[in-house]
């Protein structure tokens, strides 16, 4: 049996599924101050229902992370900067406690300035001195050489050993200092309470359920374990709309090109699926104002929901974006966008009659006649989607290209289907995809989708490695990756080898090694390092991933 | 404030040969300082989306011998049309200004191609020139080449408009490809002095070229009054470049683009692919987007490396006198050249195409208009890479053509059709936007 539990801003879902069915699914609403409390309130009742059967796993996704960093409450950190030469100083505008170190590092990994014992030495008894006890410390190309940023972390924990010390460089091993010096910033910030808030969650499930692998869902749809989350708290954030995703992946479980749209109360969520994968934001996360080097989904949130209401202002209509309560035919005070499909499409839902009423005198001011307005509203809220939906695809289809091929055979989103889930989906979404011109897809999971993604996500790990034969070394992603090529004749084989070496390397260090077989290679580059007219070396980048998934055993549900 | 639009298209899958200067590698070392500084994210920053041109945006400017598809490589259809996509994002007030950070270059192509010169099949700026006019209505620019060779294609494609002032500075002629570029190269009989050339002398540093800007570019600018202007920022003048011999700095490209304001910059060489151009295209960003650049420099930066020669500063000093006289006096000389009272005015000359090692010859015929700058028949023939040997014959209407003009080179291409000499016949009808080829073996006439 598999557990998924989702701990949302306003309520906390939980499903126990086997064999491809819901058995149990439960609804909390979540008390902000107690995740703990409200996550094991839900577990409590999904072991009550599982009684004597293994729960062989159980994945959690939680706001802990995101409230922490979103509402401003991290503990104070210090971030340590090494930017060497290139944009101001004044450009890096993260923490209020920044410092400024010398020291400098070129493209190739080269130093082209050493840093300084006793500038550093003096910067962290500052630090010290303001009562600070984390500290992140980033220098700019540290992914292709982190000396520097590992010299200052040795003063650190030789000279205060108390200190909570994040070098960017095992945080996240791509280019972009900015999003490495963020990400190694919130890391610092939060890693203390994940812990504590793991090391409770480990606790209690280890007397609830001692054979169960506990696993913690990632922004990037994929899950790690909760030992692994330990060093890299920031991956929870945004888990989620991830949890969405994935749970109305592994409820359509087609390579289709598709468009999910989440329809809630106030908003709804567009996310985009290309053949079978869902799209990641192309600049990572965005979190307190700052992009980030951590993997999520593209999600689109528009103010516009099934509670949207609905009313008349100089002879027009308007279609949200507030929501004062529920839709009239569930009691509520105002038409809501709801009322407009209930009566429209026949649903039955609720008190039909107050659809009617509330709807009619709405219709009255606008001097049409009820059949009218309805159609009308309909139109606006499918018009507003499709809207949105397709600019998601333009700004897919407009990604930077970097080479020839790409531009030449310049990529088109062709839509295939689109899938509801939310509440209000099943009255929307057929309309939606009949003027888009394609198949929908519901489900009766649909409200679960998110728990249910959670329960059966499969782990997920990227390895980007950067070969400098001409250097003998080789660097990446995830961070702290390094080594040195001997071999002189070093192809393209050699560094897909490597990386895939590397991925299964690092699935072993964080249990995922099982999964490890199915990593694929999504980027490889090389290039000739030609000097005078001879060649001195090469340069390689290859990416392999473990793509988002489902674990083995789910086969789809019944 | 808009932010600065950039366009990056490294072509990494592209090169000229393995080892050739332009190479995948070029622009590598440049992705990874852009990629790393974060500047892509940066409010200041916009990026874009590369596109094609198409064969009719190529033939608003050339006549590619046969044709577009078979002359032209989709590196430089992708280069080229990431200077529109620049010019668009200007025109439509997207962004405050633009720079092209592309791949392959452009300033060597001239108006006829037979084959690639000096690493370039078309004129990446020249054909954002001709969409910016034809799109956007606009008539009279200013291209400042600062690219360390003589950016002769441009010249020569512009050397009879006088609603285009080139202005292009760059190491001497006599020491460097390819071999042009000098004070008295100042444009066609009913253009004159709208082709400014700057030759300066081998390792000429920030200092000169500093002068230069503030004494002979800027004054210009101010006195033709261009509603655009544009730098074919080529990048080899640095003091680390391996096919040129100049002293300039990272911070003194930024600090020149400081000067300009270049409304839109296009890339084009600049060969010093790890100690340069990271810098450069850095600098240029930052001047651009309004970033204040004084922590960049390059890794072996000194300041107090390069110094001017008095000798050199008296050269440039004169220098700047004589050709800021000779812009001066550009009117006077077109007056003077139109009272001769000419019908045509006929040049003939042979171009060199140092990548395939091909010989052109051709033969020019101005139209002497009292109206407008007349219209250009020009005979070309020259044997290909491949072998074959190609006669053509080529008649372009400018942009700001008169009737009169317009409807004599339509009827002389008509007339041509009926008594043709040679493989083809090229119409450039720039009024129409009609692009016409007629192949006389088989009669048969396509129109883009
Ligand atoms: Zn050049
Ligand atoms: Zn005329």
């Amino acid at each position: 049996m598999l557990i998924g539990i989702d701990v949302g801003g306003t309520y906390t879902d939980g499903v126990l599924f086997s064999e491809g069915s819901v058995l149990l699914s439960v609804k909390h609403p979540t008390e902000e101050n107690d995740l703990e409390g409200t996550l094991l309130s839900v577990l409590d009742e999904l072991l009550a229902r599982a009684g004597r059967a293994d729960v062989r796993r159980i994945v959690l996704s939680t706001t802990l992370v995101t409230n922490l960093l979103a509402t401003g409450r991290g503990e104070r950190t210090a971030l340590l900067l090494l930017p060497g030469s290139g944009l101001p100083f004044s450009a890096y505008r993260i923490s209020p406690d920044t410092y400024f170190l010398k020291g400098g590092i070129d493209f190739r990994g080269r130093q082209i300035e050493a840093p300084d014992a006793k500038e550093v030495e003096e910067v962290l008894k500052k630090v010290h001195d303001s009562g600070i006890d984390r500290v992140a410390v980033a220098g700019k190309f540290s992914n292709r050489n982190d000396a520097h940023e590992r010299m200052v972390e040795d003063r650190a924990r030789s000279l205060y050993p108390h200190m909570d010390v994040c070098t960017s460089n095992e945080i996240a091993g791509r280019l972009n200092f900015p999003r490495r010096a963020v990400t190694c910033y919130y890391t610092a910030m939060t890693m203390r309470e994940w812990n504590r808030f793991a090391d409770g969650i480990e606790a209690a499930i280890g007397a609830r359920s001692p054979r169960s692998d506990v696993h913690i869902l990632k922004a990037d749809g994929g899950t790690t374990t909760l030992e692994a989350s330990r060093k890299r708290p920031c991956e929870t954030v945004f888990s989620g709309p991830a949890a969405s995703t994935m749970g109305t992946m592994a409820l359509s479980r087609e390579s289709l090109n598709a468009v999910s749209v989440d329809i809630g109360g106030t908003t709804s969520d567009i996310s985009l699926v290309i053949e079978g994968l869902p799209l990641y934001a192309s600049k990572g996360a965005l979190i307190g104002g700052h992009l980030t080097h951590i993997n999520s989904f593209a999600v689109r949130s528009i103010p516009l929901g099934g509670d949207s209401r609905v009313y008349e202002e100089s002879g027009e209509l308007r279609v949200g974006p507030m929501r004062l309560g529920p839709a009239a035919c569930l009691g509520g005070a105002e038409p809501t966008v709801t009322d407009a499909f209930n009566l429209l499409n026949g649903l039955g839902l609720g008190n039909a009659d107050a659809s009617r009423e509330k709807l009619q005198a709405v219709a009255g001011r606008l001097g049409v006649s009820l059949e009218e307005l309805c159609g009308k509203i309909a139109d606006e809220v499918v018009d507003r989607l499709e809207r949105n939906i397709e600019e998601m695809f333009g700004l897919w289809e407009d990604e930077p290209a970097y080479k020839v091929w790409e531009v030449v055979h310049r990529r088109k989103f062709e839509l295939h289907r689109v899938i509801g889930i939310g509440a209000a989906a099943p009255a929307i979404i057929p309309m939606l995809a009949a003027k888009m011109g394609v198949e929908h897809f519901l489900h009766r999971y649909s409200p679960v989708a998110n728990a249910l993604g959670a329960a059966v996500a499969r782990p997920t790990l990227a390895v980007e490695v950067h070969v400098d034969t001409g250097r003998r070394t080789y660097t990446g992603s995830p961070g702290g990756l390094k080594g040195t090529v001997e071999k002189r004749s070093f192809q393209l084989e050699d560094a897909r080898e490597l990386a895939l070496d590397c991925l299964k390397e690092a699935s072993r260090e964080r249990g995922l090694a099982d999964y490890a077989g199915e990593a694929h290679v999504y980027l490889e580059e090389q290039f000739n390092v030609i000097r005078g007219f001879t060649q001195e070396g090469k340069l390689f980048d290859v990416g392999v991933q473990i793509a988002p998934g489902f674990i083995h055993e789910y086969k789809g549900v019944a | 404030m808009k932010p600065t639009g950039v366009i990056f298209f490294p072509a990494f899958d592209w090169a000229i040969s393995p080892t050739h200067p332009e190479r995948e590698e070029r622009l590598l070392y440049t992705r990874d300082q852009l990629f790393e500084e974060g500047i892509m994210d940066m409010p200041e920053v916009r990026e874009y989306h590369p596109r094609l041109a198409t064969a009719k945006d190529v033939s608003r400017v050339h006549f590619c011998v046969p044709d577009v598809e078979s002359r032209v490589t989709e590196a430089h259809m992708v280069s080229a049309g990431c200077a529109m996509v620049m010019a668009d994002a200007f025109m439509q007030k997207e962004v405050k200004n633009a720079f092209a950070i592309i791949r392959p270059p452009g300033h060597h192509a001239m108006t006829v191609v037979h084959g690639n010169r000096g690493f370039c099949d078309i004129n990446n700026e020249a054909v954002m020139v001709e969409y910016l006019r034809r799109t956007y209505g606009v008539r009279r620019l200013a291209i400042v080449d600062t690219d360390v060779h003589h950016g002769d294609g441009s010249q020569e494609i512009f050397w009879d408009d006088p609603d285009v002032l080139f202005i292009s500075f760059h190491q001497d002629g006599r020491t460097l490809y390819p071999g042009s570029g000098f004070t008295n190269e100042l444009g066609g009989p009913l253009a004159h002095g709208t082709t400014i050339n700057i030759p300066m002398a081998p390792r000429t540093t920030d200092e000169g070229i500093h002068y230069i800007m503030d004494n002979l570019v800027l004054p210009m600018l101010d006195e033709f009054k261009p509603e655009l202007v544009i730098n074919s920022a080529g990048q080899d003048n640095h003091y680390s470049d391996p096919l040129a011999n100049m002293s300039f700095t990272a911070r003194g490209y930024a600090i020149l683009n400081q000067k300009l304001r270049p409304d839109i910059a296009v890339l084009e060489g600049g060969y010093s692919v790890e100690t340069a151009l990271p810098y450069i295209n850095m600098g240029i960003i930052m001047a651009m987007a309004g970033i204040d650049f004084s922590n960049l420099r390059e890794p072996d930066y000194n300041p107090t490396r390069f110094k001017e020669s008095a000798k050199n500063m008296d050269y440039i000093r004169s220098l700047v006198t004589h050709q800021l006289a000779a812009f001066r006096e550009r009117e006077k000389v077109v007056e003077a050249n139109r009272k001769e009272g000419r019908e045509y005015y006929g040049s003939s000359r042979g171009i060199f195409y140092d990548t395939e090692y091909l010989q052109e010859e051709q033969r020019l015929d101005l139209r002497m208009c009292p109206d407008c700058c007349g219209y250009r028949r020009i005979s070309s023939s020259c044997v290909h890479h491949s072998g074959r040997s190609y006669s053509v014959f080529c008649i372009s209407l400018p942009a700001a053509c008169c009737p009169d003009c317009a409807a004599r080179a339509r009827q002389d291409y008509e007339d041509m059709k009926k008594k043709p000499g040679g493989d083809y016949l090229y119409l450039q009808d720039r009024i129409e936007d009609e692009y016409k080829t007629f192949e006389t073996r088989t009669g048969r006439e396509t129109t883009l």
